[in-house]
């Protein structure tokens, strides 16, 4: 057998002649100076009641669109009423205001081709506006109804609490979707307010009263930015905000600052144990950090290197080189306000669960001892400086950027310094950023799948003994069906 | 992660809801800035100047999707899309004299293979496993020689953002974004894959392939009901087979198929390219000419024939499932480019597009037994008849049927009678505005240009979608409703939970 595979393997050899390559040589490519970036200019106007707007034209296309920013959040809800501003976000749109209905809303807005809608997050509350330009004035008129008047109509909030509830039962139907929810619980704690989530129960305690109290406390305009962008004459528009919102009132007091964060490093594996599965949901990963670190620019070229896109050491290995996955990547999260997360994942078929676990880790590790080839730190680099002109390409993404610049305190040229940052890093920045920020010997290692199929059980990886996570879905004395 | 597979059914409805006619704003004038040129080889550029910012968008349309699968071999044509980023003879080996002819060992390695394991049970055991283990050594030693990723590593130094390609039923899509002066690096690079592609790694691509099916439908809930659904509605035309391909087609596709179908489906002649951002018209086509027209002229394949019989009773199922429940029904319609179509489009409009639509209010809204309720035309493709699509996702403590009952009423009522002149109005009103929004991205834009030229034969039928939606009557729909949306020409798939 061997040898006539051998023979197979020589007269195949011989057989293949090759034509010469009539490909064009790229790296002799000359490429003209670029056009300028013109950065947009963004006019700035804090009204008398501290409501701040962030004004740029945009008169290529006849649109008028506006995000809004409002600093309150579900971290301030109680533990027992999570959900709470995730409601108050949906309703206060779709429960109408003292003059309209919600569901005239939806008729006025769905009859010219509008939208005004709104969230309630876990750290910013927000709203949007989208119309075309000559329907400005309504848009305005209705987002200020909305943030200002709002009822609350108990049937609007039951149909919020039955979407919720919905989502409760169907939240273990998506295998991402229990990676992204029981990982932020293992990161940042179970009762934390970054990672907590709704249960039957604590939608079942949320009332109207709650819903009003909320908005009255928090909902004042010094909490509140408007990034506005597109065809607008500026005169006319802060005349217009300063009628619609001038006589807001201010609230009585602060916005209780973010909860911290305690992280301690360990290495633990964890399992979510999903018969009904044939791949494999791995996550690794521990605490990120801010955006204001003195190496978050080291780390971005140190991330690119380690797991976004092709060619990082990641795809390489884990999709390219072994065939394991099609989606794999890693991420070190960063925030302004807390740390965020470092993850890299990779969906596997279940019999190749704990060789991907070993070849991520084993990528982790080497971004310590590893340095970076010059082609790694060159597309490391070059990708972030290259591409930077994609980052004022809309004046969408200029403005609101601004806007949270704005809030958190950062400079205006922030983008830039991390820019120039980004320009100076060596192959030592990066290693050195490695050491600090990569713990490969402290890593949470969470798996959704089917054990009985993986190829070896994970508790031989020799990472200690692995703790199951229960995924139950605690049920509620009365849930279910409209009351 | 990267590349979008199979078709994402509401794709082709962002299309149909556009329009013209803004107050004070002239399509026509964008409608004439749009350039055309077709390169002696067949191959078609459209481009749009756009000067805001130095940033440009390139689209790549093959007129080829999975449709155009082979017997045995689905999945192809979105094998190939993978395959097209491995690189050619300059970019991607370290020595592609070599590599070759240790792609030739691999692939008779296993050919061999192959026709051994067709045997099924009179199958040698032995040499399968002599064979496989020949194979894999074959296989790694080839790949030694790559350098994997050099495509997308170059362009993405380069500043490339959005890197990516979708395989949909009608057509295969490539696209990326660069900083405007980097527009030749595009021309010399895309025009080498498509002039000299070299399908190495094809081997653990496949592997790649099957974690792509088995995330994207074995272990989703919605994409197995997906997948059943167009099974169960579609006996004869390929539209009935998802793009990704069977898990057993996937896991024996081979390079000479893929090589096969490159030469019959990639000519010049079946490729449109679009460019739209900080470029001139005249220098895109002048490299286009220059680098682009090197591929010889190819004959493109003619569409397929096959012609799905008319539905002639219910076809229903049950998929029983861990996950909570899901109902989906669909009903078949013509291709896009039919006279009914605008008419059926204000249908889908009226019956789920927000919250002011019928299904919405009727399920989600006053009866809460649907926490969702979504509506899509051309849920499969556009070029050949295809379905229109409604899921709903039962509320806790109700259920499919009760779902099944509400919409099919209220399917009824728009038979009944015809709708309301405001609500034609609201449909109108939202195509405009649609419109407009449709236009604000390069990349979107590109994107729409290539679409239209390739279901439509032009990319100028783009701006006629308002006239056509504008021209749509109350009897119009009522007449589409009462043809298309009955019981014998409905497929219905059920999501039930397992044990309940």
């Amino acid at each position: 057998m061997k040898s006539l595979i051998m023979i197979l393997i020589i007269v195949a050899a011989l057989c293949c002649s090759v034509a010469a390559s009539p490909t064009v040589d790229v790296t002799k490519l000359q490429y003209p100076r670029l056009n300028d970036i013109e950065i947009p200019k963004i006019t700035r106007h804090t009204l008398g009641n501290g409501l701040r707007l962030y004004l740029v034209e945009d008169h290529e296309l006849p649109l008028f669109r506006m995000s809004v920013r409002i600093n309150c959040g579900g971290f301030m809800e109680p533990a027992d009423k999570i959900g709470l501003v995730a409601i108050l976000g949906q309703t206060l749109r779709t429960g109408g205001t003292t003059t309209r209905t919600g569901d005239a809303l939806d008729e006025l807005l769905e009859s010219i081709g509008g939208s005004v809608e709104t969230f309630g997050g876990i750290t910013t509350c927000g709203a949007s506006v989208s119309v075309l330009s000559e329907h400005t004035d309504l848009g305005l008129e209705v987002l200020s109804d909305i943030l200002q008047n709002p009822v609350f109509d108990p049937d609007k909030i039951e149909l919020a609490k039955v979407a919720h509830r919905s989502g409760i039962s169907r939240r273990n139907d998506q295998p991402q979707q229990i990676v992204s929810r029981e990982f932020a619980k293992l990161i940042y704690g179970a009762e934390s307010p970054y990672a907590r989530h709704t249960e039957y129960a604590t939608i079942e305690a949320i009332s109207r009263d709650d819903l009003v109290a909320f908005h009255r406390a928090w909902f004042h305009p010094e909490n509140v930015q408007m990034a506005i962008w597109g065809d607008f004459d500026p005169k006319k528009l802060v005349k217009q905000v300063e009628k619609l919102f001038g006589k807001w009132p201010r609230g009585s007091s602060p916005v209780p600052p973010l909860p911290k964060v305690t992280y301690k490093y360990k290495q633990q594996v964890y399992l979510v144990d999903k018969a009904d599965l044939n791949q494999a949901q791995v996550i690794i990963g521990h605490i990120g950090g801010l955006l204001t670190d003195r190496d978050y620019a080291d780390r971005i070229v140190m991330n690119t290197i380690m797991g976004v896109g092709f060619g990082s050491r990641m795809v390489d290995a884990v999709r390219s080189r072994e065939g394991l996955a099609y989606s794999t990547s890693s991420a070190f999260g960063a925030n302004v306000d807390r740390p965020g997360v470092f993850t890299s994942y990779a969906a596997t078929k279940s019999g190749s669960t704990a060789k991907a676990i070993r070849e991520m880790i084993k990528v982790v590790r080497s971004m310590q001892t590893d340095p970076p080839t010059v082609d790694e730190l060159k597309t490391g680099k070059d990708s972030y400086l290259n591409s930077f002109v994609f980052q004022f390409d809309t004046r969408a993404e200029v403005v609101n950027r601004i806007m949270d610049y704005d809030f958190y305190g950062l400079p205006n040229d922030f983008l830039q310094q991390v820019k120039a940052r980004v320009e100076s890093v060596t192959a030592d920045d990066i290693i050195d950023a490695a050491k600090r920020n990569l713990k490969p010997d402290s890593l949470i290692i969470m798996v959704v799948g089917n054990p009985n199929d993986f190829d070896e059980p994970l508790d031989s990886l020799g990472l200690g003994p692995v703790e199951r996570i229960d995924i139950a879905i605690r049920q509620a004395e009365a849930h279910g069906g409209s009351r | 992660m990267k590349r979008a597979t199979c078709f994402v059914p509401s794709v082709f409805l962002i299309g149909f809801l556009l329009a013209g006619q803004a107050v004070g704003f002239d399509f026509s004038e964008l409608e004439n800035s749009v350039k055309e040129h077709t390169l002696q080889n067949g191959m078609k550029f459209i481009v749009l100047e756009r000067h805001e910012a130095p940033v440009v968008s390139f689209v790549i349309q093959a007129n080829v999707g999975s449709v155009d699968d082979p017997k045995e071999y689905t999945g192809l044509a979105h094998m190939f899309e993978h395959m097209a980023f491995k690189g050619t003879t300059s970019i991607g080996s370290r020595d592609v004299n070599k590599e070759l002819r240790l792609m030739a060992v691999e692939d008779s390695i296993l050919m061999e293979l192959r026709s051994e394991k067709r045997k099924g049970r009179l199958a040698d055991s032995a040499r399968i496993a002599a064979l496989t283990e020949a194979f894999e050594a074959a296989r790694e030693a080839a790949y030694e020689l790559v350098e994997p990723n050099a495509y997308q590593e170059i362009v993405r130094r380069e500043g490339a953002v959005g890197i990516n390609a979708g395989t949909g039923p009608d057509a295969t899509t490539y696209f990326y974004s660069l900083p405007s002066n980097k527009l030749e690096l595009w021309m010399a690079l895309d025009s080498d894959r498509f002039l000299d592609p070299v399908l190495r790694e094809m081997y653990k691509e496949r592997d790649v392939v099957a974690e792509e099916r088995r995330m994207r439908v074995e272990n989703s809930p919605s994409g197995k009901v997906y997948e059943e659904l167009i099974a169960l509605a579609f006996k004869a035309h390929p539209y009935g087979i998802r793009g990704i391909g069977h898990m057993s087609d996937i896991q024996n596709l081979t390079r000479e198929a893929a090589l096969a179908f490159f030469e019959k489906h990639y000519g010049p002649s079946n490729l449109v390219a679009a460019v739209v951002g900080d470029v001139k018209a005249e220098e895109v086509f002048r490299l286009a000419d220059q680098y682009w027209n090197r591929i010889p002229y190819r004959p493109s394949p003619e569409r397929i024939t096959t012609v799905e019989p008319p539905q002639s009773g219910e076809r229903r199922m049950i998929l029983e499932d861990k996950a909570q429940p899901m109902y989906s029904a669909a009903w078949h319609i013509p291709e896009l480019t039919h006279p009914d179509r605008p008419a059926l489009e204000a249908l889908v409009d009226l019956l789920g597009r927000g919250r002011t639509s019928l299904l919405y209010k009727s399920l989600v809204k006053e009866k809460k037994i649907a926490s969702s309720v979504s509506v899509f035309s051309g849920a499969v493709g556009e070029k050949y008849p295809t379905l229109l699509m409604v899921t709903a996702l039962p509320t806790p403590g109700h259920t499919n049927l009760e779902c099944e009952t509400e919409i099919f009423a209220q399917i009824e009522k728009l038979k009944a009678e015809p709708v309301s002149q405001s609500d034609l109005d609201k449909i109108k009103a939202r195509a405009r505005a649609g419109f407009v929004e449709g236009l604000e991205g390069n990349a979107g834009l590109a994107r729409q240009l290539v679409t239209y030229n390739n279901l439509w034969g032009h990319w100028r039928e783009m701006f006629r979608e308002l006239a056509r939606i504008n021209a749509v009557t109350a009897e119009d729909v009522q007449r589409v409703a009462s043809t298309y949306l009955t019981r014998q020409n409905r497929t219905v798939v059920m999501m039930e939970t397992q044990g309940s």
